[in-house]
């Protein structure tokens, strides 16, 4: 599902981030677990193409994404690829509905007609049906990585990356929004990449993978 | 969820700087409109007015006062010249019509105008800028005929009297005439300047400046107000003879004759064309102040929301959509700031043109779709959309990772 091999990045002057292999199976659940700056957010950002490598090859669903163009990239991670953050990165001036089709909007992947359904028919499963059309400014945090994670898998991607989809809440929210998450990437069949620092989160996944086993950065 | 509604959000999301905007851009507008609207109308109207009389024969002097003062009863006359002159023309082989007019004196501003029967039934193309309202025409001395406005504002009705003041310009102590008229007839409004004027028979102009000429200690004898008159209004059996007939007159005759058309439109092009320029000028100045405010607003914005830039690039936005939305956000920002200096324009225009209603009988649209007024905004519209394409062309440069990681 997801290979890398011999990837590698400058990262500024004199500093190279390298990730010699990586795999990840279709369906699988996966930690990217390490300390804050080891290069795991580096790595989820390459592997899902908001960032491009200067060696190497990371083959995703079977399309080396390194050789995209940039339209057929940005097609490709719309189409291919869920994304949650740590911050949640909701829209500001969007109700909760509409971010979620907005995720639809850009991967262009659902017919317009089906989208107002579709992100109704997520939200309601991620448990937020009373909340259509409130605006992320009052949505508490853990309902506002509800909306994310409504968003993230709305167009039914392949793999989800979640960069510390937890690191902004609480232990309790924490809890659910990992069992919503990993519930939903079941149900889905969709592959999970995972990035966290902490390693009870970590745990949770089947498979769990250290940065320092993963990834380099040398100084060149 | 298009693009454009994406951009509306985001305007909304900051409504005071899009208010202000918009208010600047329509500003400027609200400018151009007006003095395009108001040159255009002005312009078309006194043109249309004009083009009743293919000449106008006077005394000698400046061919815009007489004009100006005969056929827009703006000005003060010419002089006199003499009744013969009007025999003369009566006699021309392609003069339809020669209406001869004698002023000299108002009543309350509005100006008293001498004339014959002949030009209450003048019906230039096809309109009938003399009709009744009520009343009749005048059949004696010292009855008159009101203009529509000059009897709204007087308060004069049917059978009412009055007395006329020597001369054109209101002032006090202006000498007024011991004879009294009555009114025996109103006009139709017609939009004209017909609406400022009061009308008689021409006799009683002469009438009551033959007993003011004797009063003033002339010796009879000495001046015969019937054997002049103010101005003669020529229609000629087509507009093609205009210039060869005005050169014939001023030619042969002491007098001297006037396109009406052709003076309007030197007044247009050589003292109100310099005037316009100097608006429009500065109407374009407030638009392309306008335009960085726009070109601002919009940069502030895209640095402001950087990272919204990089999650829609995260969630599948090519570069050339969000560059397509900032720039529909910039084309927001200018219509509706045209759509708010064209209202703002129509009211200038509205009000200004109640003014000139009162001030020249003209009524003024304050609606008018010109070349120039699409040319200018289009050009507007243009500047607008050009002011979007730096702040577009920073939110097509994002660097999705960078600022998916900033704070």
């Amino acid at each position: 599902m997801v290979t890398l091999s011999n990837v590698t990045r400058r990262l500024g002057p004199g500093v190279v981030f390298q990730c010699l292999a990586f795999h990840a199976e279709p369906g699988a659940r996966v930690a990217l677990w390490g300390p804050s700056g080891c290069g795991k957010s580096t790595l989820l950002n390459l592997i899902s193409g908001l960032l491009r490598p200067h060696a190497g090859a990371i083959v995703v669903d079977g399309v080396d994404i390194a050789k995209l163009s940039e339209a057929q990239l940005d097609g490709f991670r719309g189409e291919r690829f869920g994304f949650i953050f740590q911050t949640f990165n909701l829209l500001a001036p969007f109700t909760a509905l509409q971010n979620v089709m907005i995720g639809m909007r850009f991967a262009d992947v659902v017919p317009a007609r089906e989208w107002r359904d579709r992100a109704v028919a997520m939200l309601k499963r991620v448990g937020l049906e009373h909340r259509l059309h409130a605006r992320p400014a009052t949505l508490s945090v853990g309902e506002r990585q509800r909306v994310a994670i409504a968003r993230a898998l709305v167009n039914r991607p392949r793999v989800i990356a979640a960069d510390e989809p937890t690191g902004s809440l609480d232990p309790k929210a924490a809890a659910a929004v990992m069992d919503l998450l990993l519930e939903l990437c079941e149900e889905e069949k969709v592959t999970l990449l995972l990035v966290t620092h902490d390693r009870t989160i970590a745990d949770r996944l089947p498979e769990m993978f250290s940065c320092h086993d993963l990834v380099k950065e040398a100084a060149t | 969820m298009s693009l454009w509604h994406i951009a509306w959000r985001y305007l909304w999301n900051r409504k005071l700087t899009t208010v202000l905007t918009i208010l600047s851009v329509a500003l400027g507008v609200g400018l151009i409109v007006s003095v395009l609207t108001l040159r255009e109308e002005t312009q078309r109207r006194f043109e249309q007015e004009g083009q009743a009389f293919d000449l106008v024969v006077g005394a000698k002097g400046n061919p815009l006062q007489l004009v100006l003062s005969t056929v827009y009863f703006l000005d003060v006359p010419t002089g006199n010249i003499k009744k013969d002159m009007l025999e003369a023309l009566r006699g021309m082989e392609d003069v339809e019509g020669a209406f001869p007019v004698a002023m000299g004196d108002t009543f309350r501003g509005f100006r008293i105008v001498g004339t014959t029967l002949d030009l209450m039934r003048f019906a230039p193309g096809g309109q009938q800028p003399y009709a009744l309202a009520e009343g009749r025409y005048w059949e004696r001395s010292m009855e008159a005929v009101l203009g529509a406005q000059a009897a709204e504002e007087s308060g004069l009705r049917v059978g009412d009297t009055f007395k006329s003041t020597h001369g054109f310009v209101q002032m006090p102590g202006a000498e007024v005439h011991d004879e009294v008229y009555t009114v025996v007839g109103i006009l139709a409004r017609s939009g004209t300047p017909n609406d400022r004027a009061i009308f008689c028979g021409i006799g009683s102009v002469w009438d009551l400046h033959t007993h003011y000429d004797d009063a003033d200690g002339d010796a009879p004898g000495d001046h015969h107000p019937e054997d002049e008159v103010t101005a003669v209004l020529v229609k000629l059996a087509s507009p093609a003879l205009r210039f060869e007939y005005r050169d014939k007159i001023n030619r042969n005759y002491n007098a001297m004759a006037a396109i009406p058309v052709q003076e309007i439109q030197k007044l247009y092009d050589q003292l109100l064309g310099t005037a316009k320029a100097v608006l429009l000028a500065i109407g374009y100045l407030v638009v392309v102040i306008s335009a960085v405010s726009i070109l601002i607003g919009l940069y502030m914005s895209i640095l402001q929301r950087r990272r919204d830039l990089a999650i829609m690039r995260a969630l599948g936005a090519t570069r050339g959509e969000i560059f397509g939305s900032v720039l529909i956000e910039a084309f927001w920002v200018t219509l509706l700031g045209i759509a708010a200096g064209q209202v703002l324009g129509m009211t200038v225009c509205a009000a200004l043109g109640h003014y000139l209603t009162q001030r020249l009988g003209f009524h003024l649209s304050a609606i008018v779709w010109s070349p120039d007024l699409v040319s200018a905004l289009s050009a507007v519209l243009l500047m607008g959309m050009v002011a979007g394409i730096l702040p577009a062309w920073q939110a097509y440069r994002t660097d999705v990772a960078r600022d998916l990681a900033e704070p």
